[in-house]
């Protein structure tokens, strides 16, 4: 592809030569061409979100509107990529692209071929991974799981990208589904190496408020939207989500939230300001109690006992 | 102020001011004028007041004197002696004698506590915005700023100068200019008598002895470069000198140094030797040819023992510091520190961290027995129940959802599917745009880059002022001395002359200039006085009782 870029810019420079004047010294501005971004959006598919409980035609509708928003992004330029993953309360799979060969499609009503080819492809395989599912055992969705397998693809990505060409990444998450605690440590995993490896972590949330998810979002520098109303979401999705972070600090989008990041006690699972941390193994607790729980580490009682005991030795 | 109190130092009649014939007098400590015949003081400069006289030039009619004051006011008195222009020039020049003498003494002190202050502000922009704000408003007054809130300041300029060292070359950078006619002439300052003083005692006590009884300063320093001590290298003998002793001293006591040789158990000066390397590099037996001229072998010995004086020199003011701070180590302590100090030294010398073995990490770690791990991987969450749904319900939305993708694939291509209503658009454009119910906080985050920048300064110089007389304010807490008591009561009238001589105009051309934020940016400081002053009535109610 670079080759035929050279080639059409050497055409180019002919052209001008025969024409006007010989600009040797002006390089082509490449640094635009160069930079591509890949956007990978994950769509909580799990039946038991309230969203689909409500209405079963939402799906189609989110889909519908993630798939709108997904061709915008590869409109913006002909470099783009992209992938979108279905999370499924067992499984996470990638829709687009698929794991089989891609769909043969030709031109309709003059649209973009690969418009339609994403189109086609998300919705043979979702609905093949809608019909696989049998269980009638509801689960949360395995949204850390779907973010680490998003994650795995961006680093295969850039490790295969040709030399030169430098590869923005970032992950949309699209979910109705509420918070889970059981999969905290896999988040903050997936947080923090989605920090570390400079991809941004979006967060649209249809249904409830995610604090975890938000933490994500505030350490990767991305944003956390809750729409107020799905039906309107495509429309979110382009306003908020649209823009590549470098452009988002010029636009006037909605302002970062106070995000909280306060902790839990461990014997209570209470959110709690102020609270006493074991200085042996770091639990947490809301009220002071002389042995640690976790670690059995014996405490000194502070305060007036202490001069009470005191008291006691003087007198003897 | 009556004049009895005084010693008048010189009275001259007949001296006329602003066409008033009356004399002058110079007092102790003020220069006074009185009309003839009057007991009433008409003019009178303290001499501290006074910047600087002038007189009237040479050859003019009147003679004339005009005293300048600080505040740039002058009086001019002329001199009329009725003995003529010489009696008159007379008396001018002897009141002018008694000012030159008299003026310097009051002047330096005035001047060097303005100095000093000045300088000190010029150095220190915060003090002197402080300065600025609290005793130029008066707020405090000066007295007052100088001795609480620009405490620090002084004190640290009253902190001992560190001590100079002496430089090694100092007696070869005295550079002796001829003069023409075979001499040469030393220029000699404070600094490097100083400097002669600390490397050779032995001069000081000469010094001492014999200035100024039996020789002049000059004559002394004449001596010193031309004697034999300082030309000692030199062979040339001149019997009978004031140095020939200093010179034996000297002698003594580099025998002294001599033996007892230098403490660095790493240096072992008395195995130096001046072996050179032969062709081929053997080492050449024979010892040097002795002949060394004994002129050159002085010459090193004097740069030995000057190089020694000099090192000296510094030494001693460290261990007169070192006695001062503990005077209980005796003497037996000094010899047991010595084989330590060796042995530390050389085990410094030979001790590499990097090929020290990690041996006492490994040892005293010790296992940590964790019960319920599981407690750390919950994360802060609250312990929500997981919501149940029952197998029937949940096959029944599978079902709906199976369906509607069914149908989903089905349905034809339609291009003008509408995917987003247009109601729920104008309402997201609503919620997205500036005020919108997704916006909120926006205006507060832009306050940065409303506030221009020299009302952000001058913010910036409120804290500055308000902090420094709040925590002289909050210091006084608890008021336990009297002393604390009235200091307590002088804050809070400052605070209150703060408010109303820095904070209300602020808050009045804010109110004018930047309407929407007025309230916003004073709203913190407001705050804080407001606590203050709660504080200080809580005080005085108790106090009351």
């Amino acid at each position: 592809m670079v080759l035929s870029m050279q080639k059409s810019f050497e055409r180019f420079y002919l052209k001008k030569m025969n024409n006007i004047e010989l600009r040797t010294e002006n390089e082509p501005d490449v640094s635009s061409t160069d930079e591509t971004s890949l956007l990978v959006i994950i769509i909580d598919t799990n039946p038991t979100q309230k969203l689909l409980r409500d209405k079963a035609s939402q799906l189609t509708t989110v889909v519908d509107s993630v798939i709108a928003f997904a061709n915008s992004h590869l409109m913006q330029k002909a470099q783009n990529k992209l992938a979108i993953m279905a999370c499924h309360s067992k499984t996470s799979q990638f829709v687009y692209p698929g794991p089989r060969k891609p769909v043969d499609v030709r031109q309709v009503d003059g649209q973009y071929e690969i418009f339609l080819q994403v189109e086609k492809t998300v919705k043979q395989n979702l609905s093949l991974l809608l019909a696989s599912e049998n269980s009638t055992i509801a689960t949360e969705s395995l949204l850390a799981g779907a973010i680490a397998m998003a994650l795995c693809y961006i680093a295969r990505i850039q490790r295969t990208k040709s030399a030169g060409i430098k590869l923005n990444s970032r992950i949309l998450i699209v979910s109705g589904s509420g918070d889970s605690a059981s999969q905290y440590m896999n988040y903050m995993n997936v947080f923090f190496t989605a920090q570390k490896q400079n991809v941004v972590l979006d967060v649209c949330t249809l249904d409830q408020h995610l604090s975890l998810l938000q933490q994500g979002c505030d350490i990767t520098n991305g944003l956390y939207l809750k729409v107020p109303q799905v039906s309107a979401l495509l429309q979110f999705l382009l306003w908020v989500f649209l823009p590549e972070p470098p452009i988002r600090e010029k636009l006037v989008l909605p302002p970062p939230v106070k995000v909280d990041y306060r902790a839990a006690c461990f014997c209570h699972r209470e959110l709690i300001d102020i609270g006493y941390v074991c200085s042996v193994c770091l639990s947490i607790f809301c009220k002071f109690s002389p042995i640690c729980t976790t670690c059995h580490t014996v405490f000194k009682i502070p305060g007036p006992l202490a001069v009470k005991s005191k008291k006691k030795k003087m007198k003897l | 102020m009556s004049t009895s109190s005084e010693d008048v130092l010189l009275q001259v009649p007949s001296v006329r001011y602003k066409k008033g014939d009356g004399s002058l007098f110079l007092m102790d400590e003020r220069l006074i004028w009185m009309v003839e015949n009057r007991d009433t003081v008409a003019v009178s400069h303290p001499y501290a007041d006074i910047k600087s006289q002038k007189i009237s030039p040479e050859g003019k009619a009147k003679v004339q004197l005009q005293v300048v004051l600080h505040n740039s006011v002058s009086s001019t008195f002329h001199f009329t002696n009725k003995n003529g222009l010489q009696a008159q020039l007379a008396d001018r020049d002897r009141v002018k004698d008694m000012l030159q003498t008299l003026l310097p003494k009051f002047k330096r002190k005035v001047d060097k506590e303005l100095e000093e202050k000045n300088k000190l502000l010029s150095e220190n922009p915060m003090l002197l915005q402080l300065y600025k704000d609290l005793v130029i408003t008066e707020v405090v007054s000066s007295e007052e700023f100088w001795s609480q809130h620009a405490q620090q300041y002084t004190q640290k300029r009253k902190q001992q100068p560190q001590e100079i060292g002496v430089s090694g070359a100092f007696l070869a950078d005295i550079k002796p200019q001829t003069d023409g006619c075979n001499g040469l002439k030393y220029n000699i300052t404070p600094d490097i008598i100083e400097c002669i003083f600390k490397t050779y005692p032995a001069v000081k006590k000469k010094y001492i002895e014999n200035v100024p009884a039996k020789l002049s300063e000059a004559q002394f320093w004449t001596k010193f470069f031309q004697s034999h001590y300082f030309h000692r290298d030199r062979k040339y003998a001149e019997n009978k000198d004031l140095f020939t002793e200093c010179g034996k001293i000297d002698d003594q006591e580099l025998k002294r140094d001599i033996q007892a040789g230098v403490k660095d158990p790493l240096v072992n000066l008395t195995e130096f030797e001046d072996k050179t390397l032969e062709e081929g590099y053997g080492g050449s037996i024979e010892k040097p040819p002795s002949n060394i001229s004994t002129v050159s072998q002085a010459m090193i010995k004097r740069f030995n023992q000057h190089s020694i004086m000099v090192l000296k020199a510094t030494k001693n003011k460290v261990n007169d510091n070192a006695t001062d701070n503990a005077q209980s180590g005796s003497e037996s302590s000094k010899i047991t520190d010595e084989p330590v100090n060796k042995k530390q030294k050389i085990l410094e010398k030979i001790t590499y961290d990097d090929l020290e073995g990690e041996d006492v990490t490994k040892n005293g770690t010790v296992h940590l027995n964790l019960s319920k791990v599981e407690r750390y991987l919950h994360g802060p969450m609250p312990d929500t129940a997981a919501e149940h749904i029952n197998p029937n319900e949940a096959s029944h939305i599978m079902r709906n959802v199976l369906q509607e993708v069914r149908q989903w694939q089905i349905r034809p291509h339609v291009p003008n599917h509408n995917l987003v209503p247009p109601s729920a658009a104008t309402q997201a454009l609503g919620d997205l745009s500036p005020g919108g119910a997704l916006m909120r906080g926006f205006q507060e985050q832009s306050l940065a880059q409303l506030v221009p920048p020299h009302i952000e300064q001058e913010v910036r110089n409120l804290y500055l002022v308000l902090c420094e007389l709040l925590g002289h304010f909050w210091k006084c807490f608890p008021p336990t001395a009297v002393t604390a008591e009235q200091k307590l009561v002088k804050m809070n009238e400052a605070l209150q002359r703060f408010q109303t001589v820095k904070l209300k105009p602020f808050e009045d051309k804010l109110i004018r200039e930047l309407t929407p934020l007025s309230q916003h940016l004073t709203k913190h400081l407001n705050q804080l006085l407001n606590a203050a002053y709660q504080k200080y009535n809580n005080w005085q109610k108790i106090k009351s009782r």
